[in-house]
């Protein structure tokens, strides 16, 4: 859900750049404590697979297709700031070089997906995690985050808008919900089975560290 | 593989392209600035805009076709919105909507014209000399290194796939065979990610990008 320029009003493009642009200093302060001189080269490569990744469409119902979003994805791997920090460069390289998502709304993009959907997708998805525990914690949390994170997204999305004045808060708000709750269920399962990938293949790889 | 569609036409040799990447930016941006604060009933003012891009685009010599079709993303989320319109209060729902559409297409054209007359690298060095935090313009500089790489490791996966996968299978089966290809490509790119960050050690890279600029 990348939102073009033109549909948001300056009463919330400017907000939503001044908090993204606060909030990406604070995350890329955080991850290049936790990372030292490798953050570039990871985190460059790690954003090109976010966006290949992006790239494979999965079959969904009567010949639509939908891909990956990855934000949970990314802060499970990745932990919460650098994964912020990857979804905050795949989204602006979307922005610069495939006018996926505008400039003026990027830093709204930047702070639906980034901030909302993968950091808040993160604590759930540690809440649940610590509650459960082992393997089928780490999967359980990120079904639910990944699931609740899409609709948390999509519902600011929608306030944004509204508050743009560029669309009725009482029906965008319940429709953008309703669709994102059946595209949330298809992150889920798709995020899930990465993982579950990688718990089989490198388990070290998943981020471990305590919040 | 054919990567070329990302800057396709930067390469072209016109005024537009030769201009410096810093005064593109500049101009661009505030040219949306100026596009997205329109009056969503200031007609006259978006005919003025476009024509203004127009003639940019006649003399960057990139085909119009071309541009046509990279400013067609805007689509889905133009019909997103507009399935709210009926619920606008009265005939403003209708205005504003065109107005809305005018000014996302207005600016997507101008983006799209950015890029193609500018190289990825340059207009990387033209935001880092606008004071863009150096290790974000470092991070996207390796994402492009990288992007084609990966891109092509997945369509190979794909490929290999396809070549292996015939006839019907079940719904399920391809979600999964596909989520482990993503699997597998992200324990590749990490792998890759230590391994140029060893090469960059052992070539003395503490943190800081020398160039001899």
């Amino acid at each position: 859900m990348h939102i073009p320029d033109g549909f948001l009003a300056a009463n919330t493009w400017v907000p939503a750049w001044v908090i993204s642009v606060g909030g990406l200093g604070y995350c890329i302060k955080r991850a290049s404590e936790a990372l030292k001189d490798k953050m570039v080269p990871l985190m460059g490569v790690m954003a090109a697979f976010i966006f290949a990744a992006q790239m494979l469409n999965f079959p969904v119902a009567a010949g639509t297709s939908g891909h990956l979003l990855g934000g949970v994805l990314a802060a499970v791997l990745l932990g919460p700031y650098a994964g912020a920090v990857v979804i905050a460069v795949v989204l602006a390289v979307q922005c610069l070089v495939f006018q996926d998502g505008g400039l003026t709304a990027l830093g709204a993009n930047i702070l639906n997906m980034s901030f909302i959907g993968t950091m808040g997708g993160y604590i759930i998805y540690s809440l649940i995690r610590k509650a459960i525990g082992d393997n089928k914690g780490i999967l359980m949390g990120a079904a639910i985050a990944a699931w609740v994170s899409v609709v948390l997204a999509s519902s600011a999305c929608a306030i944004e808008l509204a508050v743009s004045g560029t669309s009725p808060l009482k029906i965008a708000l319940p429709a953008m919900v309703l669709v994102h709750m059946l595209i949330g269920i298809g992150e889920a399962i798709i995020s899930v089975l990465i993982l579950s990938f990688v718990l089989k293949t490198r388990p070290d790889l998943i981020y471990n560290k305590e919040v | 593989m054919h990567h070329s569609y990302i800057d396709k036409y930067a390469e072209l040799d016109s005024v537009i392209h030769k201009a410096d990447s810093r005064l593109k930016i500049i101009i661009s941006f505030v040219f949306i600035l100026f596009i997205v604060s329109a009056n969503p009933t200031a007609y006259l003012s978006f005919v003025l805009y476009g024509l203004i891009l127009l003639i940019l685009l006649a003399v960057s010599r990139i085909p119009f076709l071309f541009i046509f079709k990279k400013t067609l993303v805007v689509i889905p989320f133009v019909v997103l919105i507009a399935v709210f319109i009926p619920f606008m209060k009265g005939q403003d729902g209708i205005i504003l909507f065109r107005g809305i559409v005018l000014r996302s297409y207005l600016s997507i054209l101008c983006m799209t014209l950015l890029i193609s007359s500018t190289k990825f690298t340059r207009l990387l060095k033209g935001l880092e000399q606008l004071k863009i935090p150096k290790i974000f313009i470092m991070i996207m500089s390796f994402m492009y290194r990288y992007l084609f790489l990966l891109v092509d490791e997945t369509q190979r996966m794909q490929r290999a796939k396809e070549s292996r996968s015939f006839g019907k299978a079940g719904r399920f089966r391809i979600i999964r065979t596909l989520s482990n290809i993503i699997g597998v490509l992200f324990v590749r790119s990490y792998e890759r990610a230590e391994r140029v960050y060893l090469a960059m050690c052992s070539r003395g890279f503490n943190g800081r990008i020398r160039t001899m600029e």
